[in-house]
């Protein structure tokens, strides 16, 4: 008889146009919870959602605009995120990786998409404030790296980089730089830009292996 | 040109830190798909620089950005073509564009019935009150209910159904919570017809509509107990 009750839960629960039968059990710990909240995402349920929103959030949004400069951008790009994560759900593949992992990949991708479409050039009109800009940007970024956990494998195979391809991958990583714009900060040419981090990244690898 | 395996370190590398180009960037997005090796050395490269992002000092934000996504979640139309069609390919672990294409397809294809549904509807002397377009589980259009609200409604089908002998195809409609879901009527062949002799609420915008599929003479019950084959909400005709 459970067909009744597909079709019963499907007219009580008609309001939130969803497929699937919710019953989002409340993991303790925060990976599970969002591994499981990305699951009912996938089936559907928009608690899932919401319960990705409240846990990830804030810092989702604090990533987007270390990346874009300004919070109505990044705003925009966690919303689109968000709208993404809700409909490519089904995709996440548990084991393979992190549901973290890949929700925060799914901003960090539209956060780079937006910054590569050219948004943040526009937003600097003053030279002055620019400078002001990317001294603080700069900051940021290197805080990053000093946040990390005291213990941290990453926190210390960074450390053991030279400082230039340390502050390369940051660069790339932590502010969404290309190898162009990390070459002219650095005032180094493109190919050295390119070149020592490739060999920052080998290093970090073998590192962390 | 595919990456050779013993670069997928290096290139997961870079991927991640979104330091390859677009071309480089679409090749590993399209590779991806169907090698795990690569799939694993990009989730493993994703894990590894994690940290960084998750350790950041979160933002106070407002209920007004959830309002926003939750407003956009109900209205699951494609936002823009410029999401149909990203100048630079997405991310590693949602590359699977196809299936994201198939559901805005399939969301346009539903929006085009229901324009064609209300312009249809509009030229016409009598005037359905509602349409609702029904879709599958994979969100294909399966079929158009339109409730005229004195006794008939039509049924037109949209795709072939495959009803056993013993089967049929049961429409109902849900006026209210209190009132139940409603019967209006089988569909006595998989095609489609006009429904008469129910007389129920005038419906509204937003009702759920539906089809079952029932033992043949419909639902023992009176409320549906087979599958759902294809449901959908109704908009007002205007």
């Amino acid at each position: 008889m459970s067909t009744v009750a597909t079709a019963e839960t499907t007219y009580s629960r008609h309001r939130e146009s969803s497929w699937g039968e919710s019953g989002l059990a409340l993991a303790t710990d925060q990976t599970e919870n969002l591994e499981t909240a990305l699951l009912a995402c996938a089936k559907g349920d928009r608690q899932g959602l919401r319960l990705i929103f409240d846990l990830e959030g804030g810092r989702l949004v604090a990533v987007a605009q270390r990346i874009l400069r300004r919070r109505e951008l990044a705003e925009e790009v966690v919303q689109e995120a968000f709208i993404r994560i809700w409909t490519h759900a089904h995709q996440f593949a548990p084991g393979r990786g992190s549901a973290r992992g890949w929700i925060y990949a799914v901003v960090r991708n539209r956060a780079l998409n937006m910054l590569r479409d050219g948004k943040r050039e526009d937003l600097v009109s003053d030279e002055q404030l620019e400078t002001l800009r990317d001294a603080e940007q700069m900051d940021e970024i290197m805080s990053a790296w000093h946040r990390l956990d005291r213990d941290s494998r990453l926190r210390k195979c960074l450390g053991g980089l030279e400082e230039v391809r340390r502050r390369g991958i940051l660069m790339a990583y932590v502010g969404g730089f290309t190898h162009g714009e990390i070459a002219g900060k650095l005032k180094i040419p493109l190919g050295t830009a390119k070149s020592w981090i490739r060999r920052g990244l080998t290093s970090l690898r073998e590192c962390m292996a | 040109m595919t990456i050779a395996r013993d670069d997928f370190a290096a290139v997961a590398d870079e991927y991640v830190l979104g330091l390859l180009d677009e071309a480089d960037a679409a090749k590993v997005e399209t590779q991806i798909e169907h090698d795990t090796a690569l799939a694993e050395a990009v989730a493993t490269a994703r894990e590894r620089y994690l940290p960084l992002d998750t350790g950041i000092e979160p933002v106070s934000i407002t209920p007004s950005l959830w309002n926003a996504i939750e407003a956009r979640l109900t209205d699951r139309q494609p936002p823009s073509i410029a999401e149909v069609s990203p100048r630079r390919p997405a991310a590693g672990n949602d590359n699977g564009g196809s299936g994201w294409r198939a559901a805005a397809i399939s969301a346009m294809a539903a929006s085009l019935i229901l324009a064609g549904g209300l312009i249809w509807s509009v030229t016409r002397t009598v005037e359905p009150l509602v349409v609702a377009v029904l879709v599958n589980e994979a969100g294909e259009v399966q079929a158009v209910v339109e409730d005229f609200g004195n006794d008939t409604a039509n049924i037109r089908l949209l795709t072939d159904f495959a009803v056993p002998a013993d089967k049929t195809m049961q429409v109902w409609t849900l006026p209210s919570r209190e009132m139940g879901p409603m019967s209006l009527g089988l569909l006595q062949e998989s095609h489609s017809a006009k429904l008469s002799g129910s007389t129920l609420p005038r419906p509204q915008d937003t009702q759920l509509y539906e089809i079952t599929l029932e033992q043949a003479g419909g639902s023992p019950t009176g409320r549906p107990t087979g599958p759902i084959l294809a449901k959908g909400f109704a908009k007002l005709a205007r």
